[in-house]
């Protein structure tokens, strides 16, 4: 039987181990290697018993059930589940009025598919910068990115952290556009008491196997504020025969696994906590931002990295963050980047071949632009200087295993020379100077 | 496919933890690769979440994108508006860019042969039928079809390999616009069980005269 149960327990620290040689001079690892793997998604017998339930019903009937059901948890008028992310995002624009040729602003800094979601609704991604400490896109640089065909704004509640909704819908408001989530990260992430998904006109969100709220391999859901927007996408599915429709497999899976969010939702909000109050002390680093009134749902936890405070002003702060992801990985905590273009500089949209052709970039040359790295300084600034830990915070691991996580930071920031040692003998490259990739 | 051999599919998957496509151990997506290629005697295959991503994964496969023309083979009115939606029209002529084929439980067992009598290019496989939600594959000879059908995945093979190494694997072949049609490994772990369990199924015998 091949399980993902772990061999055995890990230890809780020795504060000891800190004061260790590093790991990567032959030092132990503050997280030994037979001991690394964080198990997502949990799956429990509850998941395994739905599951077997589900292929007794009706199979329509087990996706609309897991659908009613969520939609609920949102707040959301009406939801359409899909097959992915992707075709989630893709129905929220059409519902939201998008059209052929109109333009849709984007942050440079999402993972691919918000983008790619704008194409596949026949539109025009405008990429615009990410505010400096939210990373999420900048209502400020968004207002100017506005032009007569620009139709919806759409920002990404980046890493689970919502964003500025305030601020952007008051652009939206002030230019007659429709507000689009992307809320692939922010699964139980809030402003106030509005979930993430229920706070625009329209919102995608994936719920593959990898998110906060995973599903049976690969889904999503796309919520809808408005019966017109809900009936503009039913619409649409009729229209183009496409299929977008989510396998009960996936659904039966989401169904018991949303009984257990709110629990692994409390355990990320509790390991972020206890990880946040170490990095706190390191002066090297520094946790995620967290405006007031904001609930972040922790999908990722993007550290950020501050060589001054160390003794390291000296050294760029890209070549610090390669040799803190080299040292961290050693210790067994796989800081590392999460992408590392900003997103228009990707082929796709430095090709724009789109749907073949170049459409439907053909549709509005205008809106198009070749983008440099440069062209957004605070995506940049950020790929720059900052790590981030993926599925090793996101899944709900173990108090013993984020208390480890601290000391290899606390471990790693107590040795300033063996950043610069390291900066000294490899070649480091900027993130934007290698290979594109998308997570 | 009987419920109880379901049952053991899902059950297996779910306790190797490993659920997720773009996951580097899984193993559920090869085998029905594997076993679709050995099937149908083509050399490779593309999975996909539904019969229209299938249709799309055929015809990007070929470079025929919006704009283009293409001979099509018989399609279904939902079939129909979305290679219109895809912006393709079609063309008079005697051999279609790609053949599309249906699987449903009853006929599992013919794949084989059925999937031997295409000579498109490229072979839509419908495995919606089998019963385990959408889900489809493009099949094919030829690499470069192969190539560009799964760079219209997002998190297809090759941007795992970029993700994974670090390094763009083939910077040449640059991708337009691209979907999640990324096939789910229940999914796939069910369809493979019901496709094998339909070739070797022999007809029972009842009654109990025949012993």
């Amino acid at each position: 039987m091949i399980t993902d149960f772990p061999s055995a327990p890990l230890p809780l620290p020795d504060e000891r181990d800190v004061d260790a040689e590093l790991a990567e001079f032959g030092g132990p690892a503050v997280i030994p290697a037979a001991q690394r793997r964080t198990v997502f998604p949990v799956i429990t017998k509850e998941d395994v018993f739905t599951m077997l339930l589900a292929q007794r019903s009706d199979p329509d009937k087990v996706v609309a059930d897991f659908a009613g059901e969520y939609r609920e948890y949102i707040g959301a008028r009406h939801a359409l589940p899909t097959a992915s992310g992707t075709s989630s995002l893709h129905l929220a624009l059409v519902g939201a009025g998008v059209r052929p040729g109109d333009e849709v602003i984007v942050p440079a800094f999402t993972f691919i598919a918000t983008a790619q979601a704008v194409v596949a609704a026949k539109a025009v991604p405008v990429f615009v910068d990410i505010d400096p400490r939210t990373y999420c896109m900048s209502p400020e640089a968004a207002a100017a990115a506005v032009t007569e065909r620009t139709r919806a704004i759409m920002p990404v509640h980046v890493h689970g952290l919502p964003a500025d909704v305030a601020a952007l819908r008051r652009v939206c408001e002030r230019h007659g556009l429709a507000l689009v989530e992307d809320a692939s990260h922010a699964h139980s992430a809030r402003i106030g008491d509005q979930v993430c998904g229920s706070l625009g006109d329209a919102a995608g969100q994936s719920l593959m196997a990898d998110k906060n709220f995973p599903l049976g391999g690969e889904g999503g859901i796309a919520f809808f504020a408005s019966d017109e927007a809900y009936a503009r996408a039913t619409e649409f599915l009729e229209r183009t025969g496409i299929d977008y429709r989510m396998s009960w497999v996936a659904a039966a899976f989401g169904a018991s696994q949303l009984r257990r969010l709110p629990y692994y939702d409390a355990v990320r909000a509790r390991n972020a906590e206890v990880l946040a109050a170490a990095l706190g002390e390191t002066g090297l680093f520094s946790a995620p931002y967290l405006p007031e009134g904001h609930v972040h749902a922790y999908n990722m936890y993007r550290i950020g990295l501050h060589p001054a405070e160390a003794g390291l002003g000296d050294l760029p702060v890209w070549a610090v963050k390669e040799a803190v992801h080299e040292l961290l990985t050693a210790e067994g905590v796989p800081a590392r980047e999460w992408q590392n273009t900003p997103i228009p500089c990707h082929l796709p949209f430095r090709h724009r071949d789109g749907f073949g052709n170049g459409y439907p970039f053909t549709l509005n040359p205008a809106a198009v632009r070749d983008h440099e790295p440069a062209d957004f300084p605070n995506v940049v600034a950020m790929l720059e200087s900052t790590v981030v830990l993926c599925r090793e915070l996101r899944s709900p691991v173990e108090y013993e295993r984020v208390r480890r996580y601290a000391d290899a930071f606390r471990k790693v920031a107590a040795r300033p020379d063996a950043i610069r040692k390291l900066v000294a003998e490899r070649e480091y490259r900027r993130p934007y100077e290698k290979a594109a990739r998308l997570g | 496919m009987e419920r109880f051999d379901t049952a053991l599919v899902l059950t297996r998957v779910l306790t190797s933890g490993v659920v997720m496509s773009i996951e580097k151990n899984d193993k559920e997506l090869p085998a029905l690769e594997r076993l679709l290629t050995k099937r149908s005697g083509r050399s490779r295959a593309v999975l996909v979440n539904s019969r229209t991503a299938a249709i799309h994964a055929a015809l990007c496969g070929q470079g025929i994108g919006h704009g283009d023309t293409a001979v099509l083979p018989d399609l279904d009115p939902a079939a129909a508006s979305f290679v219109d939606w895809l912006g393709v029209r079609a063309a008079g002529g005697p051999a279609p860019a790609f053949d599309l084929l249906s699987v449903t439980p009853d006929d599992a067992g013919a794949f084989a042969e059925a999937a031997g009598r295409s000579t498109a290019p490229a072979l839509a496989v419908d495995l919606t039928g089998l019963g385990f939600g959408p889900a489809a594959a493009m099949l094919t000879d030829d690499e470069r079809v192969w190539a560009r059908a799964e760079r219209l995945k997002i998190f297809g093979a090759f941007d795992l390999r970029t993700m994974w190494t670090q390094e763009e694997s083939e910077p040449g072949l640059v991708p337009g616009v691209q979907f999640n049609y990324r096939l789910s490994p229940l999914v796939a772990a069910c369809v493979r069980m019901a496709l094998t369990q339909a070739a070797t199924r022999t007809p029972a015998v009842t009654g109990g005269t025949q012993r």
